[in-house]
């Protein structure tokens, strides 16, 4: 096995694997390996339409943290809606803000209710830290306004995962006041009898109690 | 089982968006079965209570069609479309035409009015079910000649008893047999069907091993089965069972919203609260 500073073995191996086990065990060797070299490769998984090693790269691509998020981004493909869509999911893992924009692009237009519920779920744990106080409001909104436009999406895992973000979100100290009151507004018409899933109901109170 | 997507009962994509009131004028009409076909569906998704549904779909229901494999219609396309719409309505008043649906010579129309009357949990649907499947595995669940499929639509007539849920000792005795059907997803809805009925532990084990069985159709079929029954000792194996975190989190929903209220476990272990359950399905998204 290569060591952790040569990848180089790990992708070729990645690269001549010729059948769908030894991409899902080649994939699940270089995740394991956790190296900044791997990300470019892992990326490339998610377009082999295997997904079983599909999940096995986004793990490692959320592993890697925010290393991954420029080849994630450079490499969204226009024609491929599968690669696409693992990619989605793996931005969400991260939590990285320069993932923010196609979150909110999936969350508001994929065709796919896992994409849409992925990237609800991520732009609640968008890490904003790294970010100046008034440029961290700012996507704050973003991201909450993103999450309560999704309060009525059609697919109640949907809004089941807005409810999981918007918690998360308002969770953070230091929310404005008005983005919080807002928030809450959002999770109270899903905790309402007007929402007609239970379990969804269900999580917009529990989110509401956790808030309060 | 019909799994979210299967291809039978999914709208043509793409297409604009239609109003209730286009969709009764393609119902009406019979010249083109194929815009028949896309208002039963719509008209059943979107839970429509215009007067003129439930008339309108029950007459669909006598309709008949030649199956044209090229095109990717099935046989009594629209009858069947009929049916499920039927079931999604929760209208007792429809379950006359669908005990008739459910003598038909086309077993698939069968199966469709079996789930509808399971889902309308129609108590007058359980003499005729039982009556069909009576003569067991090697009668209503022996394969047809020349065909993979069985002599009645086992697993749908099997999930209608345990969603109408009169848990008699002749209804009992008809499911039972079901249990060492050859086929795993014939055994997974006895199962089921066993487990809502009688909320013994022993029928939620064996959905369990299912859940590890090497045919991911298999572990789907079960997972979905131990969501239906709402079996919350289900867990944590499911999730943990190797399939697709959508149906992990619909299997969840189920755990949380079907309607058990007594301890359904193992005496002496705990079953899992709600908090546990929405932990888990977060965990999921």
């Amino acid at each position: 096995m290569a060591s952790p500073d040569h990848p180089g073995l790990l992708i070729e191996a990645l690269q001549r694997a010729d059948s769908p086990e030894r991409l899902l065990e080649a994939t699940e060797n270089l995740a394991a390996a956790c190296h900044p070299g791997a990300a470019l490769a892992l990326v490339e998984v998610l377009g082999f339409n295997n997904p079983g090693a599909a999940v096995a790269a986004v793990d490692g691509l959320i592993a890697l943290g925010p290393l991954a998020v420029e080849p994630l981004l450079s490499n969204l493909d226009g024609h491929n809606y599968g690669a696409r869509a693992w990619a989605v999911r793996a931005l969400a893992g991260i939590g990285d803000v320069r993932g923010v924009q196609v979150l909110e692009r999936a969350l508001a237009s994929d065709i796919g209710p896992s994409v849409r519920r992925a990237a609800a779920r991520g732009l609640g744990r968008i890490n904003l830290e790294p970010l100046e106080a008034s440029e961290r409001v700012a996507l704050r909104l973003h991201c909450l306004d993103a999450l309560l436009a999704a309060c009525e999406d059609a697919e109640w895992v949907v809004r089941y995962a807005v409810a999981v973000g918007l918690e998360t979100l308002l969770s953070q100290l230091s929310a404005p006041a008005d983005q919080r009151q807002r928030g809450l507004a959002g999770l109270s018409g899903l905790a309402a009898a007007s929402e007609d899933t239970p379990v969804v109901r269900l999580r917009a109170a529990l989110a509401l109690e956790r808030l309060a | 089982m019909v799994v979210a997507g299967d291809p039978a009962s999914s709208p043509v994509a793409g297409g604009a968006p239609i109003t209730e009131e286009e969709a009764l004028v393609r119902l009406r009409q019979t010249d083109d079965q194929s815009l028949q076909y896309y208002a039963a569906w719509w008209l059943g998704k979107m839970r429509s209570r215009h007067p003129d549904t439930l008339p309108l779909l029950c007459a669909a229901l006598g309709q008949r069609q030649p199956r044209e494999p090229a095109a990717g219609v099935e046989h009594n396309a629209v009858a069947r479309n009929a049916a499920r719409a039927l079931g999604k309505l929760g209208e007792a008043s429809a379950v006359p035409a669908l005990l008739a649906a459910l003598e038909d010579e086309d077993d698939g129309l069968r199966e469709a009015a079996a789930r509808a009357l399971g889902d309308l949990e129609a108590a007058s649907a359980i003499a005729p079910l039982c009556r069909r499947l009576a003569s067991g595995p090697a009668g209503a669940g022996a394969l047809r000649t020349g065909s993979s499929r069985l002599e009645e639509p086992c697993e749908a007539m099997l999930e209608a008893l345990g969603e109408i849920g009169q848990a008699h000792p002749e209804v009992i005795a008809v499911i039972r047999p079901f249990v060492a059907h050859e086929r795993p997803l014939i055994r997974s809805a006895a199962c089921r069907a066993l487990l809502q009925l009688t909320g013994d532990p022993l029928w939620g084990d064996q959905l369990l091993e299912l859940l590890e069985h090497p045919q991911l159709q298999v572990r789907r079929a079960s997972l979905m089965d131990l969501g239906a029954a709402g079996w919350r000792p289900a867990l944590q194996p499911i999730c943990r069972t190797l399939a697709e975190n959508s149906l992990k989190l619909i299997a969840l929903r189920g755990l949380v919203e079907a309607r058990a209220s007594c301890e359904q476990g193992h005496p002496g272990d705990p079953d899992p609260s709600i908090a546990d359950i929405l932990a888990a399905m977060d965990d999921l998204l």
